[in-house]
């Protein structure tokens, strides 16, 4: 049986087939909403541990997880080989993967200050405002809701603003006691906001050229950890210093390294559904991840216990705002006319770096994924990281904290229910491309 | 003009070097160490 033409054969260049569209831009919500969920459950093994260990142990730790993670998993998924082709057709995409993830890596650390200063309730909502900087790259340099119509216009700013609002509402009901300086804090808050907002140009440039997520990622994890590397060196006080410190982090490693693993699977939903919906709705569906967080600290941890009326009306408005915001985004697909100035923006790209107009139509279309057959370096990839994983594993130590398991299995579950129907919906509509 | 440069450059490190979208998030990071050595004193 032949697969039904996914482009339309018109004068050049081609479109991409309305119904085929559609396809696409359901898979990137459902990609969307499962980030949100692996992003916000990926805090839970640090809130098991994190009680006396180093800020830059913890983000170093979890960049480590975070660095195994990104390159077996593509390896398992697509192979190394698949990677070696998007790289032969885009060579430029390793250095802007790589920038994105330097980006990231002084952002997150940024955040730790911030929570030290300003506490998390203050903190969380400043940062997640990095989906309004998103919408704005998106709309001035990829053509992000040109041609959108005033209601898509509506849904997208609408639900984003939505969002923020029932953010600031979540974090102040999961206050933490700030103890620092305010300023200092809220400005390392906004300064995190503004790179991981910046941090979707890079996201954006790759998935217009065609590239596959998976491919992406391991060369922004090297940006990432080889940042977060001379970052937790120059503020641990030297090599020497920090290895001390992961020393006496021994029997906690393995949950922040478990943490990083979390967060990879929902990132690489992030990324694919930055690259079939754009930046503009992606990244206000997967800050769905700061409603996740708050239900784990609230059933799995029992944070709010004892908590005021005040405090639950925060949760429950919080929560329905927020949920009505990412519903708002959701249903604000691009149109037809909005997606034909999305290929313009590919079309200037493909021009640029002189690359394969078939091949940047294809990948736009969901289309040339996983056609690779897994190699040695594959299994030997994913063999590496899953044995330095597991020896973190034996040098464990049960944390001392009780979690209500019932609710941690009850969550579990919706996550794994979740990363089924997207991972399949994702695979039969584009084989991972 | 740009495709002939590009075809000329096999890693393409010119032209992203030439692209003024990789400024943008260049500049934010460069922004970002300052802002974190500041707020780390």
């Amino acid at each position: 049986m032949t697969e039904a033409p996914t482009l339309i054969n018109e004068a050049t260049p081609p479109s991409i087939a309305p119904k085929r569209l559609k396809s696409l831009q359901r898979v990137g919500v459902l990609c969307g909403f499962a980030a949100g969920a692996w992003l916000g459950a990926a805090e839970a093994p640090t809130k098991l541990v994190s009680i006396g260990v180093s800020p830059l142990v913890i983000s170093f730790m979890m960049v480590l997880g975070v660095f195994l993670a990104r390159w077996s998993v593509p390896a398992l998924l697509q192979g190394m080989s698949q990677v070696r082709e998007d790289v032969r057709q885009a060579p430029h995409l390793m250095l802007w993967g790589i920038l994105a993830g330097c980006l990231w890596a002084v952002a997150n650390t940024l955040t730790i200050f911030a929570i030290r200063n300003i506490g998390l309730s203050i903190a969380f909502p400043l940062w997640n405002s990095n989906s309004l900087l998103g919408i704005f790259w998106g709309f001035v340099l990829f053509n992000e809701l040109r041609n959108a119509g005033r209601l898509r216009w509506l849904g997208v700013l609408g639900g984003a603003a939505l969002m923020f609002v029932g953010g600031v509402l979540l974090a102040a009901a999961s206050s933490v006691q700030a103890q620092g300086h305010a300023m200092l804090g809220i400005a390392g808050a906004l300064g995190a906001g503004v790179l991981w907002g910046t941090m979707y140009i890079p996201y954006r440039k790759a998935y217009l050229t065609g590239m596959s997520p998976l491919s992406f990622v391991t060369f922004f994890a090297v940006g990432e950890l080889g940042m977060i590397s001379a970052l937790a060196i120059v503020y641990t006080g030297g090599i020497h210093s920090l290895w001390q410190q992961l020393v006496l982090s021994q029997g906690v490693l393995f949950w922040l390294v478990l943490g990083g693993v979390m967060w990879v699977i929902g990132d690489i939903f992030q990324q694919y559904a930055a690259k079939y919906i754009g930046i503009s709705r992606g990244i206000p569906l997967s800050n769905t991840n700061q409603l996740w967080g708050l239900l784990w600290g609230i059933l799995v941890f029992a944070e709010l216990r004892g908590a005021s009326r005040t405090v639950h009306f925060e949760v429950i408005g919080g929560s329905v705002l927020m949920a009505l915001g990412a519903g708002a985004v959701a249903v604000s697909s691009a149109t037809e006319k909005e997606h034909s100035r999305w290929k313009d923006a590919a079309q200037r790209e493909t021009q640029r770096y002189n690359l394969d107009q078939d091949y940047v139509l294809a990948r736009m279309a969901g289309e040339g994924g996983a056609r690779q057959k897994r190699t040695w370096l594959d299994w030997l990839l994913a063999g590496v990281s899953t044995a330095v994983i597991v020896a973190f594993a034996l040098t464990a130590e049960i944390p001392k904290s009780e979690p209500h398991w019932g609710a941690m299995a009850a969550l579990l579950a919706a996550m794994l229910v979740l990363l089924a129907i997207s991972g399949i919906a994702l695979w039969r509509a584009t084989k991972f491309s | 003009m740009n495709k002939e440069h590009a075809s000329q450059d096999r890693w393409l490190l010119g032209t992203v070097l030439g692209d003024i979208h990789f400024w943008i998030p260049l500049a934010v990071l460069l922004g970002g160490l300052v802002l974190l050595k500041w707020i780390s004193r």
